[in-house]
């Protein structure tokens, strides 16, 4: 129990932290100045900073050279303004929220091709629907050899049949495993079996193991 | 062995007028006709009666009646017994860290999430590794905050803990030197420092 309380404490107190006083000591000093400029850039323009002090503190605890590393936590300052122009053009009638354009920018970082994401967006996600997990889902789909936009043509199906949030991850996990069924079946066959599922496809079982413990320290 | 007067068995064995023995006799005849006539006579209360009466008073309360039972066992617990204890200095010791370990270690600790948590759990074959941890953006990248167990030494590491509902990039890191993507993520992303190596991708259903 003190564990607990002292790693909530510990989490407290860092998520009140400055990036900079987050990064001091976690990256080189070398290369704080150009991350601190970096950062304070995107809070400029209003983007999420989350994202780069994580992209920071993974450079620095693996190790990574000063220069690749402040190249590492700029290429993620791009994505998150193309992801930001993205949602804007999605969905113009609302301010672009730090959440969305985070989940856009890691969508971008898997892959995900811009126009892709922005046809996900602006396809039929209830409103107000973190966008998320459509995108880690298409992205899932793309990854295992399906078609993008037949990928994506599934997924708009399954939001239609009223699956959404996590369910749709569910969509692609079933998906691959008709492409790996005995017997062979072509990503569009293994695809049309999925849609005729819709919207039974088989819920992912929650991992049961047989000791837990609290998260273990402060995360984004 | 004294022989005794004949004359005083006579008066005993009633053959004789004990008026008749001389003094000394006669108080020796008294005293044997008193010690005669006791134990002639049972006592009034004896050894036997008292064990029968108390048998007889245990038998009266019914074995089954649960009064009877808890009054027993009221009187079994509040009566003051001595016990010995031996101790060995080993095996105290032992008891004691068992003890300490149950007590203060948290593992195994049990946990529920919460509406907006989900449980990540992470398994790693790293056959001969002395020690597997995962760090990723979950606890700020930060090493020893999640080390993984391997108890049966099998090489098979895994370890489990709630965490935030959403996207989580981490890897593991072997032996405190060595950065591995997740074999079984089944997800990856670029980590976008240029040398094209990945970090696996954890997405937490709540």
């Amino acid at each position: 129990m003190r564990l607990l309380v002292a790693f909530a404490l510990a989490a407290g107190s860092l998520a009140a932290q400055s990036p900079h006083a987050r990064l001091e000591g976690r990256v080189p000093a070398a290369a704080l100045p150009g991350i601190d400029s970096l950062i304070a850039q995107a809070a400029a323009e209003s983007l999420p900073t989350e994202p780069l002090v994580q992209k920071a503190l993974e450079g620095g605890a693996k190790g990574i050279p000063v220069k690749r590393l402040v190249n590492g936590v700029r290429h993620g300052l791009v994505q998150l303004r193309d992801a930001r122009a993205i949602v804007s053009r999605s969905t113009p009638d609302r301010a672009a929220l730090d959440g969305d354009v985070a989940s856009v920018a890691a969508a971008l970082a898997r892959g995900l091709d811009p126009q892709l994401v922005e046809r996900l967006l602006t396809g039929a996600p209830p409103p107000g629907e973190p966008p998320g997990p459509v995108l880690h889902a298409a992205a899932d789909l793309v990854a295992h050899g399906f078609p993008a936009d037949s990928a994506a043509d599934l997924l708009r199906t399954a939001q239609q049949e009223g699956l959404h949030g996590p369910r749709l991850l569910d969509v692609a996990v079933a998906a691959s495993h008709e492409l790996q069924r005995e017997g062979g079946r072509t990503p569009v066959e293994a695809l049309a079996r999925v849609r005729a599922m819709l919207p039974n496809v088989p819920v992912a079982a929650p991992p049961h193991p047989r000791a837990v413990t609290r998260r273990p320290g402060p995360g984004s | 062995m004294t022989l005794m007067d004949p004359r005083l068995q006579e008066a005993l064995d009633g053959e004789r007028d004990p008026a008749t023995l001389p003094p000394g006799l006669r108080e020796a005849f008294a005293r044997l006709a008193a010690a005669a006539q006791l134990l002639q006579e049972p006592p009034a209360v004896s050894v036997a009666d008292r064990v029968m009466e108390q048998i007889r008073r245990e038998a009266s309360v019914p074995a089954v009646s649960p009064v009877g039972a808890a009054l027993r066992l009221a009187r079994w617990l509040a009566r003051p017994r001595a016990v010995t204890l031996r101790l060995r200095p080993a095996w105290t010791l032992a008891i004691a860290a068992a003890l300490a370990v149950v007590v203060l270690l948290p593992l195994g600790e049990s946990v529920t999430p919460g509406e907006k948590e989900g449980i990540a759990q992470f398994v790693g074959h790293f056959p001969g590794a002395r020690s597997v941890e995962v760090v990723g953006t979950f606890n700020d990248w930060r090493r020893g905050a999640l080390p993984l167990s391997d108890e049966d030494h099998d090489g098979i590491w895994h370890g489990a803990v709630v965490l935030p509902a959403g996207q989580h990039e981490y890897m593991f890191v072997v032996d405190g030197e060595r950065w591995v993507a997740d074999p079984l993520a089944g997800r990856y992303v670029d980590d976008g420092f240029g040398a094209g190596r990945q970090n696996a991708l954890l997405i937490v259903r709540p």
